[in-house]
């Protein structure tokens, strides 16, 4: 399965950058993470618990290799997750680029490969659930950098 | 394939249904048909706490004219509704889908209600119900709301109900003078989830140009899309063969975000989306008198 799209933070490239690599932020951002420690300079473990519709929560141990950092524009991670209802395993490459308004623009593209339960009998909607999981992590960082900026933290 | 434990209540009115439902809000999941919910139960995929069936609930199984339109028990067969000549005649888009949905083994059982609940993107009743407009009765114990159908669908699998909230009724308006309707999918086999799906209902004006156009899509976003851009660009036209390929494309191409999976590339679903809703304009707009 291939996740690509583009989203426009309303902020600064270094603050942007700064945000995706905290990973004290990104718990609070990613839709059902519930921890995400450093394991090593660039790495991050956590534990996400992801539900959608009918089917109850389940929890997912997730691991990301952080690779080829060219801060503040551009990286790459390698995803590796999983939990009693299958498996997902993949690499995704993020670049930051700065707007003229000063926003920043993210193009993201990622290559999953989704096995086990949930992809025998998800299939259909693996693409659709990915998309759903993006938009909402990449909304709520943008809420997180607007509150930063305006001087505190959204929650 | 079986289901994880869970706490059952049967309860035989309405009332107490709503009081369960209120009391273990977050952990009680309702039980219509079981088309969907029961299949999920037993790949262990949902594992609600708590199943309230409504199945005992006849007083929520009914097709009632009413006002012109039709008002629909949340809990009536898929198949009763299918088999209505009520339905037939007051509300021919609906007849048209539901041989669409499933097979008939899972029609008898499934109701309409539970269906829309469900709120799976493939479906063919939540993009009916949007294209004709209708409006949904949720009640729970503090009282009644009524929810337009645009309004009731929230993205994948989501729904505007709240955790102690059932829908209790499907209202269907009567359809404008000089509307007719159409509704076209295709599958992969019949009875598989649509790979793209088309309902359409059109009203034209005296001089027979489009006064109206309510376009739905199903399996090409989180949940039914209303086609708006395809319906601005009829909004006043003769519906010529020009104008029609024009609305298709705009569906297609500006309304629907389609998915790809293994089944269709989001490429051949936009390429479906065009067919499908140039075919069923056509239909529709023969059906509602106009000569091409």
């Amino acid at each position: 399965m291939i996740v690509e799209g583009t989203f426009t933070f309303q902020g600064p490239r270094e603050t942007v950058w700064e945000l995706l690599q905290n990973p004290d932020v990104l718990v609070k951002v990613l839709p059902g993470a519930k921890r995400l420690v450093r394991a090593g300079e660039d790495r991050f473990d956590g534990v996400m618990q992801v539900g959608v519709g009918p089917v109850t929560a389940a929890e997912f141990t997730v691991s990301v290799m952080l690779k080829d950092k060219v801060p503040p524009q551009y990286y790459a991670m390698e995803v590796d997750s999983k939990g009693t209802l299958g498996f997902t395993r993949g690499s995704a490459r993020v670049a930051l680029e700065v707007l003229a308004d000063g926003g920043t623009l993210m193009k993201y593209t990622a290559e999953l490969q989704v096995g086990g339960k949930i992809a025998g009998v998800g299939q259909r909607l693996l693409d659709q659930v990915a998309k759903l999981m993006t938009r909402q992590g990449l909304e709520a960082l943008n809420k997180e950098l607007r509150a930063r900026l305006a001087g505190g933290s959204s929650r | 394939m079986k289901p994880a434990a869970f706490e059952y209540h049967r309860p035989d009115t309405l009332d107490e249904a709503l009081a369960l439902l209120a009391a273990r809000a977050g952990e009680a999941k309702p039980l219509a048909g079981g088309q969907s919910l029961i299949p999920a139960m037993n790949f262990r995929l949902a594992r609600p706490g708590v199943l309230v069936d409504l199945n005992r609930l006849a007083e929520l199984a009914y097709v009632r004219p009413a006002e012109g339109g039709l008002r629909i028990g949340a809990m009536t067969r898929q198949r009763v509704v299918e088999r209505s000549s009520a339905v037939q005649g007051a509300a021919p888009l609906l007849a048209e889908a539901l041989p669409f949905v499933a097979h008939p083994q899972i029609r008898n059982r499934g109701t309409v209600g539970g269906s829309l609940a469900h709120a799976d993107p493939a479906a063919e009743l939540p993009a009916v119900m949007v294209a004709l407009a209708a409006r949904f009765e949720a009640r729970s114990r503090s009282g009644s709301r009524t929810i337009p159908a645009a309004e009731f669908f929230t993205g994948l699998f989501g729904t505007a109900l709240a955790p102690d909230e059932l829908l209790v009724e499907i209202a269907l308006p009567p359809l404008p003078a000089r509307s007719a309707t159409a509704f076209l999918e295709v599958a992969r086999r019949h009875g598989d989830y649509a790979l793209v799906g088309v309902a359409a209902v059109v009203t034209l004006d005296e001089r027979g140009r489009c006064r109206e156009a309510r376009i739905t899509l199903l399996s090409v976003g989180g949940g039914p899309v209303l086609a708006a851009e395809a319906a601005r660009v009829l909004a006043g036209q003769t519906p010529s063969e020009d104008v029609v390929r024009a609305a298709a494309e705009a569906a297609a191409t500006r309304d629907a975000d389609p998915p790809s999976d293994i089944h269709a590339s989001a490429g051949y679903r936009r390429h479906l989306a065009a067919v499908l809703t140039r075919r069923a304009l056509v239909r529709a707009f023969e059906r509602a008198g106009h000569v091409a």
